[in-house]
C-alpha cells in the first residue's frame, strides 16, 4: 500500500561541482541540487561524500545539518565508505521526517554497517552481494538471509533493511536482467523492502536513451515489487513512470492531476 | 494468555476544520483512526449533525415536521426552531427556490433571507446551493460576502464552478468551502487538488462525496467514503484528508419509502415513520463509513442520530 520511495542520487562527490562545494564548504551548489530534486518529487536525498578518509565525519555533519535545516528535516541517506562519518552524520540527524538510511552494508567487508544501523535505529541498505556480482539468485538469497538474520539478531525491524538486488548494466549483462527482476519478486514475496541503483542498467547508453531504458526497468521492477530506488528524480520520464506505477499498484488514488502531486 | 488487542496506528490524520464562531463553533475531523474506532485512538471530534431548512422555510408536507414548525411564520423563527432541536450542531440552509426551474428566486432575495436567518441563530451555518451551477456561482459569492465573519461552510463547489466559489467564498471572504462530487472518488481527489492549487488551504476545505438513500446504491457511497478514509490515513494522501460532510435529508426524503401514502401502501404503515427510518439508517451508515457530519431534515431523525453518536463515543 505504501508509495514508492524515490531516493535522489544527485548529491554525489563524483560531480566536480559538488566535490568542490564539499571541499570548500560552499552551501549554494549543494542546496541548489537538493532543491531541484525535492521539487521533482524526491522523498529522500542521498548524500555521497565518497571514501572521505580524512575529515569525513566533519563533512557529513556539515552536510546533514545544512540540508535538514534548509529543507525542513528532509530525510537523508548517508552514503560513504567511512563508517565514522556515517555515525557522525547520524549524531546530528533530525528524525522528524524519517529515520536516516545507512548506505550501505553488504555480506562482505561492509557487513558491520548493519550493526551500525542497528545500534543507531537507522534504516540500512543491504546489498545482496559479497565481492562482485552474485552468480545467481541462490547466491543473492544466501546473502539476503545472512544480512536479515544479522540485523534481526541485533533487534532490527525487517522493514528497516532495504535489500538491493544489484541492478546490472544491460550493455554486457543483458542475459541477467530477468533473473535480477525475479529476485525482486522473491524479496517482495517474503515481505521485504527493496531498493537499488536503478540507473545502472542504462550505463554507457546514449544520453537520450537512458531515461527510456530506466523508465522501462522501473516499471518492470515495481511490478515485481520493488519498493524504492536510488535515481535521478530530475528525470521527468522516470518520475512520470514511477507515479503512474503507484496508481496502477493502487498505492495512491488516481486523480487527473496525479503527475503534479 | 490474556487477550491483547492489536492497535491500528496511523501517523497521518484527518484535517481539523472549524465552522462557525464563538462558543457554538464546531470542529470537524482531526481523527487518526477509522470511524468510531475509539479503541485505536481517541476520536478528536465526534461527528456533527446539521438540520436543514430552505430559503423559504421548513420542508413542509410531513405531519410531524409541520407540527414542530407550526406558527413559525418567519424565516428567523423557523431558523430558531430548527436550532433548538435536541442534538443539533449546525444549521444548513438550502436554496432550492433559487434554481432557475423551481422559483428562480433572485440573488438579492436570497441574501435577505440568509441575513434574517443568520441574525436569528448563533450556531454555525452551512449553505447548500440551488443545485444550478451557474446560479450558485453568483448566489454563493453574495451569500459569502453577506455573512463574512461568520465562518460559514459553503457547500457545492463542483467541477463546473469550483473556480468562482474557491475565489470568492474560499479566498475573498475566508469562509470554508466544500468540494462536491457525486460518488466519484477520482473526481473527489481532483477537485481537492484544483482547489488547493488555487490557494485555498486544505484546513479550509471539506468534501461532500455525494450520497444515496440506504438501499439505493448506497454500497457505492460506502465504498467511496471508505476508500477515501483509507487513502487519507493509511496512504497519507494529503489531498484526501479533508473532513467529509454528507447531506442525507434530500436523498432520504425523496425515495419511494418516504413519499408514498399509507392509503396506497397500507402494509407499509405511516409515511412519516418510514421517512424518519430512511433518514436515520442512511445517516448512521454514512457515519459508520466515515462522514464527519451529516445533514438531516426531520427533528426526530436529528434527535435519534445524535443519541446514537453520544452512545457510541
Amino acid at each position: 500500500m505504501a508509495k514508492f520511495i524515490v531516493i535522489g542520487e544527485r548529491i554525489h562527490c563524483i560531480s566536480p561541482v559538488i566535490k568542490k562545494a564539499m571541499d570548500e564548504r560552499d552551501p549554494a551548489p549543494i542546496l541548489k541540487r537538493a532543491k531541484e530534486q525535492l521539487d521533482a518529487g524526491a522523498d529522500y536525498l542521498d548524500v555521497n561524500i565518497g571514501p572521505a578518509e580524512k575529515g569525513g565525519d566533519e563533512l557529513m555533519k556539515w552536510a546533514v545539518q545544512l540540508l535538514q535545516s534548509e529543507f525542513d528535516g528532509v530525510p537523508l541517506c548517508l552514503d560513504t565508505a567511512n563508517r565514522r562519518a556515517i555515525e557522525a552524520g547520524i549524531s546530528v540527524y533530525d528524525r522528524s521526517k524519517g529515520k536516516p538510511i545507512v548506505n550501505s552494508a553488504d555480506a562482505g567487508d561492509r557487513i558491520e554497517n548493519i550493526d551500525l544501523a542497528a545500534a543507531n535505529d537507522a534504516v540500512c541498505l543491504a546489498l545482496c552481494s559479497k565481492a562482485g556480482v552474485p552468480s545467481d539468485n541462490d547466491e543473492r538469497m544466501g546473502y539476503c538471509q545472512e544480512l536479515l538474520e544479522r540485523g534481526m539478531s541485533l533487534g532490527m525491524d525487517p522493514d528497516d533493511i532495504w535489500f538491493d538486488p544489484l541492478f546490472l548494466v544491460i550493455k554486457g549483462m543483458q542475459d541477467k536482467q530477468m533473473e535480477m527482476l525475479e529476485f525482486i519478486r522473491m524479496l517482495s514475496d517474503m515481505g521485504l523492502k527493496s531498493t537499488g541503483g536503478l540507473s545502472n542498467v542504462s550505463n554507457m547508453m546514449p544520453k537520450n536513451i537512458r531515461p527510456i531504458m530506466d523508465s522501462a526497468m522501473a516499471a518492470m521492477a515495481i511490478c515485481m515489487g520493488l519498493t524504492s530506488a536510488i535515481v535521478n528524480p530530475c528525470d521527468l520520464r522516470l518520475m512520470e513512470t514511477v507515479r503512474s506505477c503507484d496508481v496502477i499498484r493502487n498505492n495512491t488514488l488516481y486523480a487527473d492531476s496525479y503527475l503534479e502531486l | 494468555m490474556a487477550f491483547k488487542a492489536a492497535q491500528q496506528k496511523f501517523t497521518a490524520k484527518i484535517n481539523e476544520t472549524t465552522v462557525g464562531t464563538g462558543e457554538r463553533a464546531i470542529s470537524l475531523g482531526g481523527e487518526n483512526a477509522f470511524p468510531f474506532y475509539s479503541f485505536d485512538a481517541p476520536v478528536e471530534n465526534s461527528p456533527k449533525i446539521g438540520i436543514e431548512i430552505h430559503d423559504s422555510g421548513h420542508y413542509a408536507g410531513v405531519p410531524g415536521m409541520d407540527a414542530y414548525y407550526a406558527g413559525a411564520d418567519t424565516l428567523a423563527e423557523t431558523a430558531r426552531r430548527a436550532a433548538a432541536v435536541e442534538g443539533v450542531d449546525f444549521l444548513a440552509v438550502s436554496f432550492d427556490g433559487a434554481h432557475p426551474d423551481s422559483g428562480d428566486r433572485s440573488v438579492e432575495d436570497c441574501v435577505e433571507a440568509i441575513k434574517e436567518i443568520a441574525d436569528a441563530v448563533d450556531i454555525p451555518i452551512v449553505i447548500e446551493g440551488s443545485k444550478s451551477v451557474d446560479k450558485d456561482a453568483k448566489l454563493l459569492d453574495k451569500i459569502s460576502e453577506a455573512l463574512s465573519g461568520r465562518n460559514i461552510l459553503v457547500m457545492s463547489a463542483r467541477e463546473e464552478n469550483y473556480k468562482s466559489i474557491a475565489a470568492s467564498a474560499g479566498l475573498a471572504y475566508s469562509q470554508k468551502i466544500s468540494a462536491e462530487s457525486a460518488v466519484d472518488i477520482n473526481l473527489a481527489k481532483q477537485l481537492n487538488v484544483l482547489i488547493s492549487q488555487m490557494g485555498v488551504k486544505s484546513e479550509n476545505t471539506v468534501m461532500n462525496l455525494g450520497s444515496a438513500a440506504a438501499g439505493y446504491g448506497f454500497e457505492y457511497v460506502a465504498s467511496t467514503i471508505d476508500r477515501v478514509k483509507a487513502a487519507a490515513l493509511a496512504q497519507n494522501d494529503t489531498m484526501l484528508q479533508m473532513p467529509i460532510v454528507t447531506p442525507v435529508g434530500a436523498e432520504a426524503w425523496t425515495v419511494k419509502e418516504a413519499i408514498v401514502s399509507e392509503e396506497d401502501f397500507p402494509e407499509w404503515g405511516p409515511m412519516e415513520i418510514r421517512g424518519i427510518n430512511m433518514e436515520v439508517s442512511t445517516a448512521a451508515a454514512c457515519l459508520a463509513a466515515g462522514s464527519n457530519a451529516v445533514i438531516l431534515r426531520h427533528p426526530e431523525s436529528v434527535k435519534a442520530v445524535s443519541r446514537l453518536v453520544k452512545a457510541l463515543i
